[in-house]
C-alpha cells in the first residue's frame, strides 16, 4: 500500500470538518509510505468543494460532479471510487466513520477485496505496513490491526480524533471519466429532513446530550437547546429519548447511533449505559448531572453533579451566557 | 417468498471481559453468549414481512459461528424464524470482516434467498460492514440503514435513515437491506413458539459445502486496555445554582469555558 485516497462526504458541496481532518491525515500516511495523497469528491456540487480542498495538503483531488452519484444510492459512488482506486494502485482508503462512511467502506470491502478497519482512532506504520488503532468490544480493550495479503485496506476514522491543517502546494483537480455500469436500480425517490442543522454533531466541539431523565421533548428545546449554544455546540440523546419520539433519531448517540469525540460532553439525565458509553467515552472532558448518584455515568465522567437537571441547566446556561458577556 | 437474516452470536456487552494474551481472542467460557442484540430487530423486520405478505414466505436464520454456539439460535426460531442454517468452520476460526461477508455470500448462493435482512452493527465486530460486502459479492443492491420496509411487485421500497432525516428509496428483489433499530421492538418468544423451535431443522454447513476459500485481509497484532480515567469528582447540589456553579467552576478550571 502506497498511497492515500480519502473519500469525501458532503451534501451539496457543504462539507464537515472530518473532511480536513482526513486530507491532513491523508498526506502524513502517504509521506509515510512514500506515495501519494487523493481525495475524491463525486455528486452536486463536487467541483466547488473540490477548489476548497486544494488549501489542503493533497496531490491530486479527483472530481465528478455526476448527478446520478445523488440520484443513485451509493453505487456510483462505489463506481467512481474504485476506479480512482485501481488507477492510483496499492492504497489505503479513508472514509469517516459515520452512516455514509460506513457504507461505501463496506462495499468497498468486497469491490476491492480489501480489508477493513473501522472507527480508526490512530495510524502506525509497521515494516511499511499500515496498522489501525480502534477500540473494541464497548471500549474493554483497544487494538491495533495492520492490512495483510491485499493491496488496499478501507478505513473509516473517527471525526475529531486527527487534526486537520491546511496548508500545502495546491492540488491538482483531475475529472474522472464516467466508469461503464450497469444501469443503476437503487433510486433515491425522496429526501425527508428531520433535524436540520444538526449534521455537524458528530464533530461539536462540545455536545449537550438529554436522557429518560428529562420527561419529554419540551426540556430539550427550552433547557438543552440554550446551553448547547451558550456553549457553542450541539443537542444530542440517548437511545431512550429518540425512542420516546422527544427527538429525531438522528441526534441519537451510541452503539447505534453517532459516536462523537467533542472536547467536552455533558450527559444530562442519561444513565450510561454501556451502549450509550460507546458513542462517547472518548471525549475530552465528560460531566454529568443526574439525581443518582450510583448511575453507571458516574464511573466515566470528570465530574459528576447529583442533583435535578431541571433547576441546574437555566443557572449554568446563565452563568456561562454572562461569562461571555 | 424467502427471506435470510444473518444473525450472530456474541458475547454480552454488558458482562466483564477478557482477552486471551497467547490467542488474542476474547476469552468466550463462562461468558453468557446472545444473540446480537442488532439482530434480533432484522428478524423482527422479517417476521412483520411475513405476516404482511402471508402466503408461502418463509423466514431462514443464517448464522456463522462456533458450532458449540448454535442452541442460542433457538431463541430466533421461537420468535418465529422458520429454520436456521450454521455456517461452521475451524477454517472460519478470526475471521476479519472480508472473510464473514464472502463466507455468507457463497452460504446464500447455496441456500437461496429472494431478500436477505442484516443488522446494523455486531456487538463484537462492530464494522458495520459486513452487510454492505455481502451485497456486493451477491450482486445485489444493498439497502442500508431501512427503518420501515414494503415489498410491492417484487420490489422493496423502504424508508432509510440518515444523518438528518430519512430517504425513501427502492430497489428490486432480490436485495440486501440492513435495518436500524427503528422497525420496531423484537417481539418475546411465546410458550408456543419455543416449544416449537425445539422441531425446527438447525441445519450445519461447513466450509467446504459452502465452496469457502477466504484469507483474512486483517491481522490483530495487539491490543491494549484503554487509558484509565480519573475517578470522577461527585458534588452533592443542595439546589440549582449550586450545582450549577460547581459544573462552571470546573469547566473553567479546564479552559473550558
Ligand atoms: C442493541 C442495542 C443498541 C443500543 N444502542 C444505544 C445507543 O446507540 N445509544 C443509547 O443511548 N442507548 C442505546 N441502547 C439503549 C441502552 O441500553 C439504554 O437503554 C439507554 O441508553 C438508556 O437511556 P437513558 O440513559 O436516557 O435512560 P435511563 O437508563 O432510564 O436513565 C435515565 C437517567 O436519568 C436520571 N434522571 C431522572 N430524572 C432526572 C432529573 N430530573 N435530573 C437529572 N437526572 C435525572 C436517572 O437517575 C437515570 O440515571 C441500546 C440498546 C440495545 C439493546
Ligand atoms: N458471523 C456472522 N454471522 C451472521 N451474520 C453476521 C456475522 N457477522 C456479521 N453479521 C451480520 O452483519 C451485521 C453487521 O455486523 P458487523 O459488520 O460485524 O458490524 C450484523 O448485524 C449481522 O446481521
Amino acid at each position: 500500500m502506497q498511497h492515500v485516497i480519502e473519500v469525501v462526504e458532503h451534501r451539496g458541496g457543504q462539507t464537515r470538518k472530518v473532511t480536513f481532518e482526513l486530507a491532513t491525515q491523508a498526506r502524513q500516511l502517504a509521506d509515510k509510505l512514500g506515495g501519494t495523497a487523493h481525495a475524491v469528491v463525486l455528486g452536486n456540487g463536487a467541483a466547488q468543494l473540490a477548489e476548497n480542498l486544494k488549501t489542503y495538503p493533497l496531490d491530486i483531488v479527483h472530481v465528478a460532479e455526476d448527478p446520478d452519484v445523488d440520484l443513485f444510492l451509493i453505487d456510483p459512488t462505489i463506481d467512481y471510487v474504485e476506479s480512482v482506486a485501481r488507477a492510483t494502485g496499492p492504497s489505503v482508503i479513508l472514509l469517516p466513520n459515520t452512516m455514509y462512511g460506513r457504507d461505501v467502506a463496506s462495499r468497498l470491502v468486497a469491490r476491492l477485496d480489501a480489508g477493513m478497519a473501522a472507527d480508526v482512532t490512530a495510524f502506525e506504520i509497521e515494516s511499511g505496513r499500515v496498522a489501525c488503532v480502534a477500540p473494541k468490544l464497548g471500549g474493554v480493550t483497544i487494538t491495533t490491526c495492520a492490512f495483510k495479503d491485499t493491496e488496499y485496506g478501507v478505513v473509516t476514522a473517527r471525526p475529531n480524533a486527527f487534526p486537520a491543517q491546511s496548508g500545502g502546494k495546491g492540488a491538482r483537480v483531475e475529472q474522472i471519466a464516467k466508469p461503464q455500469s450497469k444501469p443503476y436500480v437503487m433510486r433515491v425517490e425522496n429526501e425527508v429532513e428531520e433535524a436540520s442543522g444538526e449534521l455537524g454533531l458528530e464533530e461539536a466541539p462540545v455536545v449537550v446530550s438529554g436522557g429518560r431523565g428529562l420527561g419529554g421533548p419540551e426540556p430539550f428545546a427550552t433547557l438543552l437547546k440554550p446551553l448547547a449554544d451558550a456553549l457553542g455546540g450541539a443537542v444530542g440523546a440517548s437511545r431512550a429519548a429518540a425512542d420516546a419520539g422527544w427527538v429525531p433519531y438522528s441526534l441519537q448517540i451510541g452503539q447505534t447511533g453517532k459516536t462523537v469525540s467533542p472536547n467536552l460532553y455533558i450527559a444530562v439525565g442519561i444513565s450510561g449505559a454501556i451502549q450509550h458509553k460507546v458513542g462517547m467515552r472518548s471525549a475530552g472532558t465528560i460531566v454529568a448531572i443526574n439525581k443518582d448518584a450510583s448511575a453507571p455515568i458516574a464511573e466515566f465522567s470528570d465530574l459528576v453533579v447529583v442533583g435535578d437537571a431541571f433547576s441546574i441547566i437555566p443557572e449554568l446556561t446563565k452563568l456561562i451566557e454572562a461569562e461571555k458577556g | 417468498m424467502k427471506i435470510v437474516v444473518t444473525v450472530k452470536v456474541v458475547p454480552d456487552l454488558t458482562a466483564p471481559k477478557s482477552i486471551d494474551p497467547a490467542t488474542k481472542r476474547l476469552v468466550r467460557t463462562g461468558m453468557e453468549s446472545q444473540l446480537n442484540p442488532y439482530d434480533e430487530y432484522a428478524l423482527e423486520a422479517a417476521l412483520q414481512l411475513k405476516e404482511r405478505l402471508g402466503g408461502d414466505t418463509t423466514v431462514t436464520l443464517l448464522s456463522m459461528i462456533p458450532e458449540t454456539s448454535k442452541e442460542t439460535l433457538r431463541k430466533a426460531l421461537a420468535m418465529g424464524a422458520d429454520e436456521a442454517v450454521v455456517l461452521s468452520d475451524n477454517a472460519l476460526v478470526g475471521a476479519d470482516v472480508s472473510v464473514t461477508a464472502r463466507s455468507l455470500a457463497a452460504a446464500l448462493k447455496k441456500i437461496g434467498y429472494d431478500l436477505v435482512i442484516c443488522g446494523g452493527l455486531s456487538d463484537d465486530g462492530s464494522t458495520g460492514g459486513v452487510p454492505g460486502a455481502i451485497a456486493e459479492h451477491l450482486g445485489v443492491p444493498a439497502l442500508t440503514n431501512a427503518r420501515h420496509l414494503e415489498i410491492e411487485s417484487n420490489a422493496v421500497k423502504a424508508q432509510r435513515e440518515t444523518d438528518t432525516g430519512y430517504q425513501v428509496v427502492s430497489c428490486p428483489l432480490p436485495a440486501l437491506v440492513s435495518v436500524t433499530m427503528a422497525v420496531g421492538e423484537p417481539r418475546y418468544a411465546s410458550l408456543k413458539g419455543i416449544m416449537g423451535a425445539k422441531k425446527k431443522t438447525l441445519a450445519v454447513l461447513s466450509a467446504a459445502d459452502a465452496g469457502i476459500d477466504a484469507k483474512p485481509k486483517t491481522e490483530l497484532l495487539r491490543f491494549a486496555p484503554p487509558p484509565a480515567r480519573v475517578k470522577a469528582r461527585v458534588v452533592e447540589a443542595a439546589d440549582g445554582p449550586s450545582g450549577a456553579r460547581a459544573i462552571f467552576d470546573f469547566l473553567r478550571e479546564r479552559k473550558l469555558v
